[in-house]
């Protein structure tokens, strides 16, 4: 009977239809819709992982929980129209949750820490230019500010959107920003 | 280098948060002072800096191979969706048929997908669908091509739906209430592969 789902065809210019009209869809069953979402946004979420993990090596993992997660949870979506920021926010708590783990990981296992992010081949390999300067910067960051910065930045959150997800007053988020933004444009300052 | 008593009695987070509210209402103190101005306009940099980072690496994400797509798509639950089970009457007494309700909510996109002009949201079944001969209402959302004529396609996309149903179940459909929520703009030229 899923397969009526599968093989439901597309003749119409559904890759252009509005975040609502694909959320909504996508909530019904329909795959095709879903799919279009991943491309939509996929690319966005990969980045926004790779940047809070500090590698790519997970990323592929943590993104596809992500979408099972939003696929299992997308008929609990109030507004369809905020299905981007939904992702951000389900990838933003995945990444995290894979820090948290990793660190655990080390704490048992403190002969073996992982090399620190701005040690990965990725990052290595940039050189250059102001935008490189600033990945470089951003790895740097302390976890929270880094948060904060992606969830505001990347995920285009409002501050009380950040407050919730992090768990902290909206005036701690305000701090944590203008901290990071504070250490960033003097990192890019010294660079020029 | 940048220290609250070098931004005229402002302190950098004023400023930051001042950015993020698109400088409304207008702050005279902080619009007036060069040091102000100076750290705004280094906050605005460092946006412009990261925008155009961001678009490279979400770039380079987009024309990566697709594998990652199609692991995500074969790991979802498509039984999730199924819903109640609609039956179906069949002429031997032992024998019992259904079809789902999630897969009539495909038959429901698919026909509205036919129909040009018009894309089908949010398909609702409303009625007791598990008892055949129960009276049952269709909702459906959808959103229309700018400059189409909206109570035609509205028709159109009625017509299509009752005979789709028609054809693949044997609800008793009392209604068919098409809510147009939206609409979109012709497609853009394609890019996929």
């Amino acid at each position: 009977m899923t397969t009526l789902l599968q093989r439901e065809p597309a003749p119409h210019p559904l890759e252009s239809a509005s975040d609502l009209t694909l959320a909504d869809r996508a909530a019904d069953g329909d795959v095709r819709a879903f799919e279009i979402l991943v491309r939509r946004y996929g690319p966005l979420m990969r980045v926004y992982a790779s940047r809070v993990l500090g590698s790519n090596d997970e990323m592929d993992d943590v993104v596809q929980e992500s979408f099972i997660t939003a696929w299992q949870q997308l008929p609990t979506l109030d507004n369809g129209a905020a299905v981007k920021s939904w992702l951000m926010r389900i990838v933003s708590r995945k990444s995290v949750d894979r820090v948290r783990a990793r660190r655990q990981h080390v704490d048992i296992d403190l002969t073996d820490a992982p090399a620190p992010a701005q040690h990965s081949p990725h990052r290595l390999a940039e050189a250059g230019s102001q935008t490189e300067a600033l990945t470089r910067a951003l790895a740097d960051l302390p976890e929270d500010q880094r948060r904060c910065w992606t969830l505001r930045e990347l995920a285009e959150c409002s501050y009380g959107d950040i407050a919730e997800e992090l768990e902290l007053p909206v005036s701690t988020v305000r701090g944590l920003l203008a901290r990071a933004r504070k250490t960033l444009l003097h990192e890019m300052e010294e660079w020029r | 280098m940048i220290s609250s008593d070098e931004l005229s009695g402002h302190t950098f987070e004023e400023l930051s948060d001042y950015l993020d509210r698109g400088r409304t209402p207008a702050d005279p103190s902080i619009d007036s002072s060069p040091e102000c101005q100076t750290a705004l306009s280094g906050m605005q940099r460092l946006r412009r800096t990261h925008r155009a980072l961001l678009r490279r690496d979400v770039q380079r994400e987009s024309e990566r191979e697709e594998s990652w797509v199609s692991s995500i798509l074969q790991h979802i639950n498509l039984e999730a969706r199924a819903g109640r089970d609609i039956p179906i009457s069949h002429p031997s007494p032992t024998a019992r048929l259904s079809v789902t309700e999630g897969a009539v909510r495909g038959i429901l996109r698919a026909a509205g997908d036919n129909v040009p002009g018009i894309i089908v949201g949010r398909c609702r079944l409303d009625g007791d669908v598990a008892n055949l001969g129960a009276p049952i209402t269709v909702r459906v959302d959808a959103t229309v091509m700018e400059g189409e004529n909206i109570p035609a396609l509205a028709d159109q996309l009625r017509e299509a739906l009752y005979s789709a149903l028609h054809q693949h179940t044997e609800l008793s459909v009392a209604a068919v209430d098409i809510t147009i929520r939206d609409l979109y703009q012709s497609a853009a030229p394609r890019r996929r592969k």
